[in-house]
């Protein structure tokens, strides 16, 4: 097709259509106000922005802000932070749903398994804010029923909210509470797309559940438990921000401030804008190569992508 | 893609079924001793995620005393429902009650209204472009300008300390825009064709033909957006100060980070019989009562959500 056909068939396709380029304009609109401009909103990042000289007068400083980043104690600290709240919960909290989902999955009283599901499935749908407030009633110190059961056993109560040492494991467990049971359901999805005659035929064969399990279950999930990983590692420097934003205190700062925390309180509080837009792309610039490989072996290796 | 949904759905419908004729054998001692296993570990489960909100409700109804004791456990001592009383007197409860209802409720009409809207010519797959509009909004996804140029453009905008930063910025919902789109591409085109040949234009196409057929996805990704706006506070805490517009999970973070409770010792009146613990106790039960109302079709719907997202491979 040359050159004049191209513009002669848009044309014609356009003319034709007009009317669904039509319905395109408000949604690009929005998204081109309320995504893009915030884009372009990234040059403050190589710039010492002030509010009053705006985005272009202020003054261009290269990348100070970055030299400052990757030298300074407090990001190194805040960064390590993250890195370890995310690894502990990929940890924990990637194999539990896989697990629990194969368990609901063996269960065989249903009416007991629907009420088990609709119970788990809860804590999805409650905020971080209502969630915060489930475990700093269950955890207190005056009148908390985890601390009444430690005393109980003859222990000392811990103020779980304040000391450093249990405060990352509450923050996973938490999180656990919160989104294993529903997690689960991917999985169990899953499960359905198994011929069932692979498990008859296996029977004939004399395997056992676990060997159904080992040679059936688990091959014909794996390509959504590997396409749920490479999700997960694409938001590895997302640590949970609005969790731990309602959950933690400068007690605890050392242990759990982690990116989105810092941006918020060094960005909106000191309103050092330059540098934390600077961090915040280095997030998203992170997170964008993350998911884009992620996708990219996936579709190669499983012919399955995210989108 | 479709009928791969239906599949899914019809071998989930199937599972039962094959469960029920396997539960009759009679399985070796091991997996007998698997099952009573299996059932304490979901009862476990289970308990675990109901005891918080047992142990919450007895305290919302528990006498000053009794809480403050700490001797509370899953069944009010002393009961009374002065708390609730006081709370629902409480201007700012109600106040930030009303802005997360007016939030919830315009961010779902205007969000479906204008998701839908885009999602319907990107489900056409002869539209000249297609690729491109789809990745201009597909890369929104993947990478945004982060949270402080977006403050600023907020903030430029004039809608710092206005409701509007609560819900205007979401109009578009990415996610939710493929998951109507793929559902748009699986309708049959021949519908469409005879409205065409009637004269319709495609506006009247997708009012009178293509959102009828769409109720259950449409009731799907509405139910998405209610609950992610009713739950939302972290836009709050960014451009809200105004105590007057404060939605309701800002409202409430604000009393739980105030844990040691000064924030509300100030305001309850001592001859009240009830305590902070109590009224934030209260306070959390009242505002996960609409997320509790619609459980059920929460549970329905979303599940039903995820199995749509899922068959897009």
């Amino acid at each position: 097709m040359n050159r004049q056909q191209f513009w002669k068939t848009l044309w014609l396709d356009v003319r034709k259509d007009y009317s669904l380029y039509l319905l395109l304009i408000p949604g690009m609109l929005i998204v081109l106000l309320f995504k893009y401009t915030p884009m372009y909103g990234i040059v403050i990042a190589f710039k010492d922005f002030n509010i009053f000289d705006g985005y272009a007068a202020s003054p261009w400083v290269g990348l100070k802000h970055f030299e400052k980043l990757f030298t300074s104690p407090d990001f190194l600290l805040v960064f390590r932070n993250t890195l370890i709240i995310s690894v502990y919960k990929l940890v924990f909290l990637f194999p539990l749903p896989i697990i629990i989902a194969l368990m609901l999955h063996e269960l065989k009283q249903l009416l007991f398994k629907r009420v088990v599901q609709t119970i788990i499935y809860l804590p999805h749908f409650l905020s971080w804010v209502i969630v915060s407030g489930l475990f700093i009633d269950l955890l207190s110190t005056n009148g908390g029923l985890i601390n009444k059961l430690l005393v109980s056993l003859g222990m000392e109560p811990i103020a779980f909210f304040l000391d450093t040492s249990v405060f990352r494991g509450l923050l996973v467990t938490s999180a656990g509470w919160k989104e294993v049971g529903w997690s689960t359901i991917v999985y169990l999805a899953a499960f359905a797309t198994i011929d069932p005659q692979l498990y008859d035929a296996a029977k004939i064969d004399g395997a056992g559940k676990w060997k159904q399990l080992l040679h059936i279950t688990l091959p014909g999930i794996s390509s959504t438990i590997i396409l749920m990983l490479i999700l997960r590692l694409g938001s590895i420097l997302e640590a949970g921000t609005e969790q731990i934003l309602v959950m933690y205190n400068p007690t605890v700062y050392k242990v759990s401030d982690v990116i989105g925390t810092y941006v918020y309180r060094m960005g909106l509080g000191n309103q050092d804008y330059s540098f934390t837009t600077a961090v915040g792309l280095f997030e998203s610039v992170i997170a964008f190569v993350l998911v884009i490989t992620g996708n990219a072996l996936s579709r190669k290796y499983l012919q399955r992508g995210i989108w | 893609m479709d009928t791969r949904l239906k599949q899914e759905q019809a071998s989930i419908r199937k599972t039962p079924a094959r469960k029920r004729s396997s539960s009759r054998d009679k399985g070796s001692l091991g997996e007998r001793l698997f099952q009573i296993f299996n059932i304490c570990f979901f009862i476990g489960m289970g308990l675990t995620t109901l005891i918080p909100f047992v142990n919450l409700i007895a305290k919302s109804f528990s006498s000053e005393a009794a809480v403050v004791s700490g001797s509370v456990n899953l069944f009010p001592i002393g009961f009374q429902i002065g708390t609730y009383r006081y709370v629902l007197q409480d201007i700012l409860f109600i106040q930030s009650f009303r802005t997360s209802v007016i939030v919830t409720v315009l961010g779902t009409l205007l969000g479906l209204l204008f998701t839908t809207l885009t999602a319907y010519p990107l489900s056409k797959l002869r539209l000249r472009g297609r690729k491109w509009f789809l990745l201009y909004f597909i890369f929104t996804m993947l990478f945004s300008g982060g949270l402080i140029p977006t403050y600023l453009l907020m903030q430029e905008l004039k809608l710092v300390n206005s409701i509007g930063v609560l819900f205007l910025p979401g109009m578009v919902n990415i996610f939710y825009l493929l998951l109507i789109k793929n559902y748009f591409e699986g309708l049959p085109e021949s519908l469409e064709e005879s409205a065409k040949i009637d004269g319709a234009g495609h506006l009247r196409i997708l009012v009178s033909i293509v959102l009828p057929l769409s109720l259950p996805v449409l009731a799907t990704i509405g139910l998405f957006f209610a609950v992610q706006y009713w739950n939302d506070y972290f836009a709050a805490m960014i451009y809200i100060s105004n105590p007057e517009i404060k939605p309701l999970q800002l409202f409430l973070k604000e009393m739980l980070v105030a844990s040691s409770n000064d924030f509300l010792k100030d305001r309850v009146d001592a001859a009240l019989n009830t305590t902070p613990q109590s009224i934030q106790a209260a306070s959390i039960l009242l505002a996960t009562l609409p997320i509790l109302l619609v459980y059920p079709f929460l549970q329905k719907y979303f599940v039903k959500g995820v199995l749509i997202g899922s068959v897009k491979g």
